[in-house]
């Protein structure tokens, strides 16, 4: 029999595991942790509270906390291997982790079991592989040519080859010397991400590949793919990149029809629910890696139900129609209107910071209210009710933009509708 | 002979028992990290016997959470070493407190962590 208690040994099993363990409760004070989980959990917290899951790991993942507290069921996965980028910069461990995945299990409704793994090679590993994708997809399909441009840091061009002329329709050896961004209207064209964003995503992972419209020198707009790879920094030069242009052919009517299909509301043509939440989690990944915030707007139309009662479910449906139409108009370039269902809808504003959002509420409010809609009873008039919110609100949380804006919009109607909610500069 | 105030020479002259008898964790071992000292103070607080931790390699087998930067690094990089850092420990499982006190010379024979709880 061995000499050693049970608990010793499990003890050392848990000094020894290689994978970082912890239990704590839903607020996230720790009662349990391993010594792997403390070694990736302490570098992290700075001047923070390391003995809470939470408080060490508000830097680097906010978003941690919420997802937990909107896990609603008593029991369960809450998530599985997010990832967690913690880069601790330069003079730090070499080989210390730069991407952590961590899952969190609900056991109770106030108990949390944890892993935090290191996974910066497999991470690497995928950019690898995604990388050779792109490279395949660019040798394999059908191609009508490339445009490669070779730019310093500052985006100024060193050299195009031949076919640059070809594709944008300026010429290749004028260029030399000029800003790309004003050369391509990169910055005008509305895509996403933009050509300063791309460089900045190609500078940390090597290489970035975009999808978009782009206008020829001539305005002739055409689908273009546009691949910034980081120079070498092993040369001794100033480092740079090389932006690879390729006109890839159009998506046929088919494909686009499918897309349309999928991604709007038959009646009115606004962006559905999916594409709206697509979207947000695209600009939420926009928030975390490049700190671009963005707003939200819903509104809800006032006493619709009375519209159909009243003047009948076609004129009810002009009216939705009319408010996409002039609520449209009114979004910036990147701007997303949806509508969330029946007389209710949503804004998604890049970049757009709270008072930006507010006043185009109370665009968008104005318009309706101007709206009108003739029916065989006479006109018929309508006015919304709005409520805004900040992603930077929300900490990051999706589901909380969503509430935040939802409970906002239900403040407008309980104050009178037709309004926007302001939020109050003082404390509740 | 206190914490803040015992010297690496006098660790090293120490025996066994008189290392055993101090009120604070003692951890000795050698430049490629294998536990020599591991007295009864820090037995009695990790939850280890002594015997099963003598001969492991210290950062990658008894205390992986000071293999960072903050620890195991600064013994790496600072063969001259006497400083004193507040630290989280995982002593059976629980966050704990603690302060550790990092000591290494140049061509000393063993470089020592001590552990206040």
């Amino acid at each position: 029999m061995s000499d050693r208690s049970s608990e010793e040994e499990l003890l050392e099993f848990l000094y020894a595991c290689p994978v970082g363990l912890l239990e704590c409760n839903a607020a996230g004070d720790i009662a349990m942790i391993n010594p792997h989980a403390m070694q990736h959990l302490l570098p992290l917290t700075g001047s923070r509270d390391a003995s809470n899951l939470f408080s060490a790991l508000e830097q680097h993942a906010p978003e941690l906390r919420s997802i937990a507290n909107d896990f609603r069921p008593d029991t369960g996965k809450i998530c599985d291997g997010h990832r967690i980028y913690v880069d601790l910069g330069t003079g730090r461990k070499v080989g210390s982790p730069q991407v952590l995945s961590c899952t969190l299990v609900k056991l109770g409704p106030d108990r949390l079991m944890a892993t935090l793994a290191d996974v910066s090679e497999q991470v690497v590993q995928e950019r690898r592989l995604r990388q050779a994708d792109t490279w395949f997809a660019t040798l394999l399909d059908s191609v009508n040519g490339y445009a490669t441009v070779e730019i310093d840091s500052d985006r100024k061009i060193v050299s195009a080859n031949v076919c640059f002329t070809q594709l944008t329709g300026h010429d290749h050896l004028e260029v030399a010397g000029q800003d790309l961004d004003t050369v391509l209207g990169a910055e005008a064209s509305g895509q996403v991400p933009r050509l300063g964003e791309q460089i900045e995503i190609a500078e940390r992972d090597g290489w970035h590949l975009q999808e978009g419209w782009q206008q020829r020198a001539g305005g002739e707009h055409y689908w273009c793919q546009r691949l910034v790879v980081a120079r070498s920094k092993s040369e001794m030069t100033r480092s740079g990149f090389f932006v690879v242009l390729r006109d890839v052919p159009q998506h046929n009517e088919g494909t686009a029809d499918l897309q349309r299909l999928l991604m709007s509301d038959p009646l009115t043509g606004a962006a559905n629910r999916r594409h709206l939440s697509q979207s947000m989690q695209q600009e939420q990944t926009h928030w975390r890696d490049f700190q671009q915030p963005f707003s939200l707007i819903v509104l809800d139309l006032d006493h619709f139900k009375s519209v159909n009662d009243i003047h009948g479910h076609p004129v009810g449906d002009l009216l939705l129609c009319g408010v996409v139409t002039a609520c449209a108009m009114l979004l910036p370039p990147r701007g997303l209107f949806a509508r969330l269902g029946g007389e209710e809808f949503a804004a998604l504003l890049p970049r757009f910071d709270r008072e930006e959002a507010l006043a185009l509420a109370e665009e968008m409010r104005k318009a309706i209210a101007a709206l009108t809609v003739a029916s065989s009873i006479g006109i018929v008039e309508a006015t919304a009710s709005f409520g805004c919110a900040t992603i930077d609100e929300a900490q990051g949380s999706i589901d909380g933009l969503l509430a935040l804006a939802d409970a906002r919009l239900y403040s407008a109607k309980r104050a009178g509708r037709n309004r926007v909610h302001r939020v109050e500069g003082r404390a509740a | 002979m206190s914490f803040e105030a015992v010297t690496l020479a006098e660790l090293e002259a120490m025996s066994a028992t008189e290392h055993n008898l101090l009120p604070y964790g003692v951890v000795g071992f050698s430049q490629d990290t294998t536990v020599n000292v591991y007295n009864a103070t820090e037995a009695r607080m990790a939850g280890l016997d002594a015997s099963q931790v003598v001969g492991a390699h210290f950062f990658e087998a008894v205390a992986q959470c000071m293999n960072n930067f903050m620890v195991a690094q600064r013994f790496q990089d600072e063969p001259e070493l006497d400083d004193i850092v507040p630290y989280v420990l995982t002593l059976r499982m629980r966050p704990t407190r603690v302060r550790l006190r990092l000591l290494a010379r140049a061509g000393g024979l063993r470089r020592y962590i001590l552990v206040e709880r």
